[in-house]
């Protein structure tokens, strides 16, 4: 690879349908060095191209990544480190970054993980004892519990650094890391996600606990709060209840649980390694799946407006879901050469991308955005809309969107 | 006139001196009394925690219990099974003032719930001068369609809260987690209905949204926060009722009952403490639903009462409704702890001068027992006016700085001599909270009451007293209120393009500058516009209803003497509401799932408002 010094940051976006896959090479003194931010999809989301993907960047990097980054646990981020670790564990990898959460040795983060695959364990119990009839109906929370679960084998391997001896490291807000992965010029400070006891509070799962009342898979229910004697048999002797009222109470009793699995699905995006890479004078914004909460702690620092000022590239958040980029962020964001990408598509959630919010970012980067399922496949896929003419800076490949920014 | 708000308690029936012979009649009991915990089960019987609270004697009062305010109806959601319902008026139940305290017997719990919604109810009475009444609706073949429903164990979940739909409140009992040295077990099951807060909390939700329908519309952060904290304060404010507990505090916290922990019964030295007398436990009068913020984990922190200090900036930064308002009851009891102070003042320098001890844990008994009796007092009157400061507020909208011009005018109105200060207390405590007065000139008393409305409204005629809706008067007077909002629309801030409606009409009291009590009415006028979308440039995007009005205090012959307005014309109040919704959907994890629905209130919000 001994071309001309290059003198430009790319950022490639690879299509690999409802998931992130991004490949960042920065031109070092010692020559490319390239950072993997990512590597997943999700099974109702995808559009057949990843393992090509993943043999792209053995190509393009010669085998060698400075740093690898898992933002969040969920399957759209990390399930190709797991599906792939034959081919990762061919690589030379320096470091490996995971948020703080996922941290074994820190037992707030395992308390909480804790918390969250009981809950998530409640959750598949609850879908598992449905008819069809009703999967079909709580088809969009369903994907959220398939995101959810299952990431085990991709995080065993981002915790046993591949098994090639790279330095795997844990993240939270506030740190600062200089020269990452060796890669001299290169700075990130983490944003997100933050470790304090009013954040944590919000990442639990939420108290209501009524999928207790959720048949088990016997069939068996709650145990009864009071002894037998204290039943009346039959219904209330002068006052019976409405069809209604008894309706209503039922409803809240067995109340299906979609709130806790898009909660569960938010808090765990909210776990995100929110990285700020400046270099050459250059700003890049990688913030995983961060929403609300997470965007929320930073934004309200005292200098949220100048490091939104400053940012060059964004990578857009959740997929450009409606609670993933605030509009006091996108007002703030970048001066006159911000980029944008995002990756997409409109399976399995019809709601994601949220039309309004790219529109803004368009606006926003004055059309410099490109969504990732604007590329065409020769694969069947959801198609997003067509690009007329590719903004300044982009290029396109078979499964990939390039973007450049000079230093 | 001078503050002495004692008012003599009404007695069932006289004592006639009776003449010799006659066969002496048996006096009916105006109170009943019933056993209750005075916090929840883990204090069990330490620091006055078994109590008995004094509720108005009802002789048929059915199993249930079915009362005259509330009918208790036990049907659990999740076993779909009923319990049985106690029946108060048996005679070993009435012998012993009520069932013994008991986590594992449903009928304690029934009666608990039972004598707490009560006891606030009674409260509101008492501090409002009238009969309650709960949100107007229900199925009019229902034979209980005028009573709240109350169901102590509806479902599983760590949750209790008021349904407005139901017009009933919902208890929910769940498993305890795990968490070090807590006063739960892990999996014990905790009942959200025998913690005394919880139970009057969701209770004043109820009596608030009977005196206040739009209260409950999310308008702004303010709103729902106004909600949680309304009826935080009305909860906390009944602990000061608790002659034992309060006492026991006042001993163990030398008179300083807003210390957040108490002297342990035994010094420690200068030792680590070795046995648990020797700890400090957290004084429980300034403490919110215990248990259940144990059980809840890293949330109890939230619910501490006077959580947020003077000179704080959480006002520009706290959204979550339930801890926003926590601001707004740290003001309120920020005020009530300067007053008792001020007004124990010179016992503790007469005792001072006598020689006595003031240390903590070892206060003389007459000295405690007064404080105490100032405690009391002070708390029941901040009680009567934060409650009688609803009727002066505005229909719709509510903010914090609403409510403060609120509480002022309508003290000022009761009494007009304030020599303890309490206006400028709260006022101030206000002030140092970042909880600016809505559109008032300055912080000055005088500025901060409502003011006089324009001249030139003649009286409004047609109003008559009314007792409900099986009075003839009773349409008239609705009839005469419309017809004068419609007439006087610009001085009273109504729009003048659109209907208005008189939403409610009800007695009020006040005191006169002579010192007459004088009968005066409160009226709601409220306007709407409908389908107003969210964003105004999509005309696609979900709609909502937005609502204005005007509040009206006026005297017995129809002279207004307030109008307190949110104007449906106030293009900035509009705005700001649209930017409240748009950053409420952005903040639900639901939202970016699924497209957004054609009405706004068809997102969850129902999940923000609902719940202790």
């Amino acid at each position: 690879m001994a071309k001309d010094k290059p003198t430009s940051i790319r950022v490639r976006m690879y299509r690999v349908g409802f998931g992130d896959c991004f490949l960042v090479t920065f031109p070092a003194p010692s020559g490319p060095e390239h950072v993997l931010v990512d590597c997943g999809v999700h099974e109702r989301g995808d559009v057949g191209t990843i393992q090509k993907a993943v043999e792209n960047i053995a190509e393009v990097t010669d085998r060698k990544l400075a740093l690898v980054i898992a933002t969040h646990a969920h399957q759209d981020h990390v399930s190709g480190f797991g599906k792939f670790a034959a081919q990762f564990r061919k690589f030379r990898i320096g470091e490996v970054w995971m948020p703080w959460t996922e941290d074994r040795q820190n037992p707030k983060a395992v308390k909480l993980k804790q918390k969250h695959r009981a809950a998530i364990a409640r959750l598949q119990m609850y879908f598992a004892s449905l008819p069809p009839s009703a999967e079909q109906r709580a088809g969009d929370v369903l994907q959220a519990i398939n995101n959810l679960a299952g990431n085990e084998p991709a995080l065993e391997q981002l915790h046993a650094g591949f098994g090639v001896g790279a330095k795997v490291r844990f993240w939270k807000a506030g740190s600062f890391a200089s020269a990452p992965g060796d890669i001299i010029g290169l700075d990130a400070r983490i944003l997100g996600p933050p470790d304090d006891p009013d954040f944590l509070a919000r990442m639990d799962p939420p108290p209501s606990q009524h999928y207790l009342t959720a048949k088990t898979g016997d069939g068996a229910q709650a145990p009864p709060p009071f002894a037998a004697k204290w039943i009346q048999e039959g219904a209330f002797p002068e006052y019976p209840l409405s069809k209604g009222e008894l309706a209503s109470i039922q409803k809240y009793a067995e109340e299906p649980p979609d709130a806790l699995a898009f909660a569960l699905d938010q808090a765990i995006n909210n776990t995100s390694l929110v990285a700020l890479f400046s270099f050459g004078g250059k700003y890049l914004l990688f913030p995983g799946d961060a929403q609300y909460g997470n965007w929320q702690y930073w934004l309200q620092g005292q200098d949220s407006n100048r490091i939104l000022s400053e940012i060059d590239f964004l990578k857009v958040s959740h997929h450009g879901s409606l609670n993933a980029t605030p509009k006091q962020a996108i007002d703030n964001m970048g001066g006159a050469s911000l980029a944008a990408m995002v990756s997409t598509q409109n399976k399995p959630w019809p709601s994601i991308p949220r039309l309004p919010l790219l529109e803004a970012i368009r606006k926003r980067t004055r059309n410099r955005m490109v969504r990732s399922d604007s590329l065409q496949l020769k694969e069947p896929a959801p198609k997003g809309p067509a690009i007329d003419r590719m903004p300044a800076g982009f290029t396109q490949g078979d499964m990939w969107f390039d973007y450049s920014i000079p230093i | 006139m001078q503050r002495s708000r004692a008012r003599s308690r009404r007695v069932g029936a006289a004592i006639v001196a009776s003449p010799q012979l006659a066969a002496p009649v048996p006096r009916i009991l105006p109170e009943r009394p019933l056993k209750v915990y005075a916090f929840d089960p883990t204090l069990g019987r330490s620091l006055g925690n078994h109590m008995t609270v004094r509720i108005p004697y009802e002789p048929d009062l059915k199993p249930g219990p079915i009362g005259k305010y509330i009918a208790v109806i036990d049907y659990d959601g999740v076993q779909k099974k009923y319990y049985r319902p106690v029946n108060l008026n048996e005679a070993s139940v009435l012998l012993s003032g009520g069932i013994d305290p008991s986590e594992s017997n449903p009928q304690f719990h029934q009666q608990m719930v039972y004598a707490v919604v009560n006891e606030t109810v009674r409260r509101f009475e008492f501090a409002l001068g009238r009969r309650i009444r709960w949100r107007r609706g229900g199925d009019p073949k229902d034979p209980l369609r005028q009573k709240l429903k109350v169901f102590p164990h509806a479902i599983a979940a760590a949750n209790a809260f008021y349904d407005r739909e139901m017009r009933a409140l919902l208890f929910g009992y769940f498993a305890a987690e795990s968490a070090d040295f807590s006063v739960n077990l892990p999996g014990q099951l905790v009942f959200t209905c025998l913690s005394h807060d919880v139970v009057a909390h969701e209770a004043t939700h109820a009596l608030v949204d009977g005196l206040r329908e739009h209260f409950t519309e999310p308008t702004s952060l303010d709103t729902p926060a106004f909600h949680e904290a309304f009826a935080d304060i009305i909860a906390l404010f009944q602990h000061f009722s608790y002659k034992e507990a309060l006492l026991e505090t006042i001993q163990r916290s030398g008179g300083f009952i807003h210390a957040p922990q108490l002297a342990p019964e035994t010094s420690p030295g200068n030792r680590t403490p070795l046995v648990q007398t020797e700890l400090t436990p957290t004084n429980p009068m300034v403490e919110l639903a215990r248990q259940f913020g144990e059980a809840m984990g890293p949330r109890k922190a939230l619910r501490a009462a006077l959580g947020t200090p003077p000179e704080s900036l959480d006002i520009d930064v706290v959204t979550e409704p339930h801890v926003r308002g926590s601001i707004l009851v740290a003001a309120i009891f920020d005020a009530f702890f300067t007053i008792y102070i001020r007004r124990t003042r010179d016992l503790l320098r007469i005792a001072r001068a006598g020689g006595l001890s003031l240390t903590a844990g070892d206060l003389n008994s007459d000295l405690a027992n007064r404080l105490a009796g100032e405690a009391t007092k002070t708390a029941q009157h901040f009680q009567n006016i934060c409650i009688r400061a609803l009727d002066y507020c505005p229909p719709v909208d509510i903010q914090f700085g609403d409510f403060l011009r609120a509480l002022i005018t309508a003290d000022t109105d009761l009494v007009q001599e304030d020599p303890f200060g309490y206006r400028a207390a709260i006022a101030e405590a206000f002030r140092l909270r970042g909880i600016r007065p809505v559109n008032a000139a300055s912080w000055s008393e005088e500025s901060l009451c409502w003011p006089d409305p324009e001249g030139g409204i003649s009286p409004c005629q047609g109003l008559q007293p009314q007792r409900g809706a099986a009075d003839p008067s009773f349409r008239g007077s609705y009839i005469a209120l419309s017809k004068f909002g419609k007439a006087n629309a610009a001085a009273l801030g109504l729009s003048q393009e659109t209907k208005v409606q008189a939403f409610s009409f009800r007695p009020v009291h006040r005191v006169g500058p002579d010192g007459q009590l004088r009968l005066g009415y409160v009226a709601e006028l409220v306007q709407k516009r409908d389908k107003v979308p969210l964003d105004p440039q999509d005309a696609k995007s979900p709609t909502f209803t937005f609502h204005g009005g005007s509040t009206l205090l006026l005297d017995a012959d129809g002279t207004v003497r307030y109008a307190i307005a949110k104007g449906l014309d106030d293009e900035k109040r509009l705005a700001a509401q649209r930017g409240y919704y748009e950053r409420l959907a952005t903040s639900m994890a639901a939202t970016a799932y699924r497209e957004p629905p054609e009405e706004i209130f068809e997102l969850p919000f129902a999940a923000i408002h609902r719940g202790f």
